[in-house]
């Protein structure tokens, strides 16, 4: 190979090394840094209790009181027990330290599921057993929705993964936020593309008002409770473990922050 | 030596085909490898691939990803290699 043409592979790899290292994505946000520290009126309060006690599907549920009256939001992980970001990522909002109001995290919302690694437990897609205008179809999706009725929440999260890119691959929902109607969801989607680099086009957020009639946990906690609920939706597809998780961290942190039980903009 | 698989030779491995080649792979392996790596130079394999991907899986949904990584690397090739024409050409010209 004669030099000329070694010296411009190589030039384009070193140059490619140098440009990615360069171009590392700093992971500091003010909604994290709030999360993470307890706020100025005193420590928040933190109770563990199990659901479904007794049961195959027993599972943990953490209230975290604020010092401070406040909205309550919950946020569940691991509907699909396959989807590890959001079970990582409300493991770790479970010792996030509100500012205001209650935080109610279920992290391993299907418990065999999420044992199993699979995206089903034993009586199927937990994620679509409340339906509209009746009881939840399986014992796991009533214990649940028992929580929810008990907590009656202003603002309620679920997390999720997807392996595509909506709009890009068919059938494939990733990167996407779906809220109800009242919900915030443009100005959560818009505060999320920060984090993508423009060079990364397709991964950019897209909010989409979701229809409540459908029988997905966050569509019931809006329709029958009236909860500014949110399904977040990040991808697989070209996305590493540790991206995944900053950006569903990102989204836990801008929906707990928008509905005021974080006050990233005061002074700490 | 056969002229016309010299020519093909000296195209492949030109420093434009090459150059090229590299520059489309490289970078987006990167950030394929640890996404924090992606840069702005992973941009045209980022967008080869993602829009390979988007019509490999309106045809064939049920494969993996991964599955595309074989023909973005033949279509870089086949990009790489026209690009490297082009410069052949040019430097004959300029030779001539």
């Amino acid at each position: 190979m004669r030099r000329r043409t070694i010296l411009a592979a190589g030039g384009v790899v070193v140059g490619s090394v140098t440009a990615g290292l360069a171009s590392r994505l700093p992971t500091a946000h003010r909604s994290l840094s709030a999360a993470r520290r307890p706020g100025d009126a005193g420590e928040a309060s933190t109770n563990a209790e199990p659901l479904l006690p007794g049961t195959d599907h027993e599972t943990t549920l953490y209230e975290i009181d604020a010092p401070r009256d406040g909205p309550t939001a919950m946020v569940f992980g691991g509907v699909h027990g396959d989807e590890r970001s959001g079970i990582v990522v409300a493991r770790q909002v479970a010792e996030w330290r509100p500012d205001a109001g209650t935080l109610v995290v279920v992290p391993e919302t299907n418990r065999v599921a999420v044992e199993n690694g699979e995206r089903e437990g034993v009586d199927g897609d937990l994620n679509r057993h409340f339906p509209a205008d009746r009881e939840p179809l399986t014992d796991l999706a009533r214990g649940i929705w028992d929580a929810v009725e008990r907590y009656d929440p202003d603002v309620v999260l679920d997390l999720h993964r997807s392996l595509g890119i909506r709009g890009l691959h068919r059938e494939f929902v990733g990167q996407a936020v779906y809220h109800s109607p009242d919900a915030r969801g443009e100005e959560l989607a818009a505060a999320l593309d920060d984090a993508v680099p423009w060079y990364l086009p397709f991964h950019r957020f897209a909010a989409s008002e979701t229809n409540l009639s459908g029988p997905l946990l966050f569509q019931k906690a809006a329709r029958e409770l009236g909860a500014s609920a949110y399904l977040f939706e990040t991808t697989e597809f070209l996305l590493d473990r540790e991206a995944r998780v900053e950006l569903t961290r990102l989204a836990a942190a801008h929906v707990l922050d928008m509905h005021g039980l974080l006050d990233a903009e005061g002074e700490r | 030596m056969n002229p016309s698989v010299e020519a093909l030779r000296r195209i492949a491995t030109s420093p434009a085909t090459i150059g090229t080649y590299a520059l489309l792979v490289v970078p987006f392996a990167l950030g394929w490898f640890e996404t924090q790596l992606f840069s702005p130079l992973a941009l045209p394999g980022y967008l080869l691939f993602s829009i390979g991907t988007a019509i490999g899986n309106a045809l064939a949904p049920r494969f993996e990803f991964w599955i595309y990584w074989a023909p973005f690397l033949v279509g870089c090739f086949g990009i790489a290699s026209a690009v490297g024409a082009g410069y052949e050409w040019w430097c004959g010209r300029r030779s001539a």
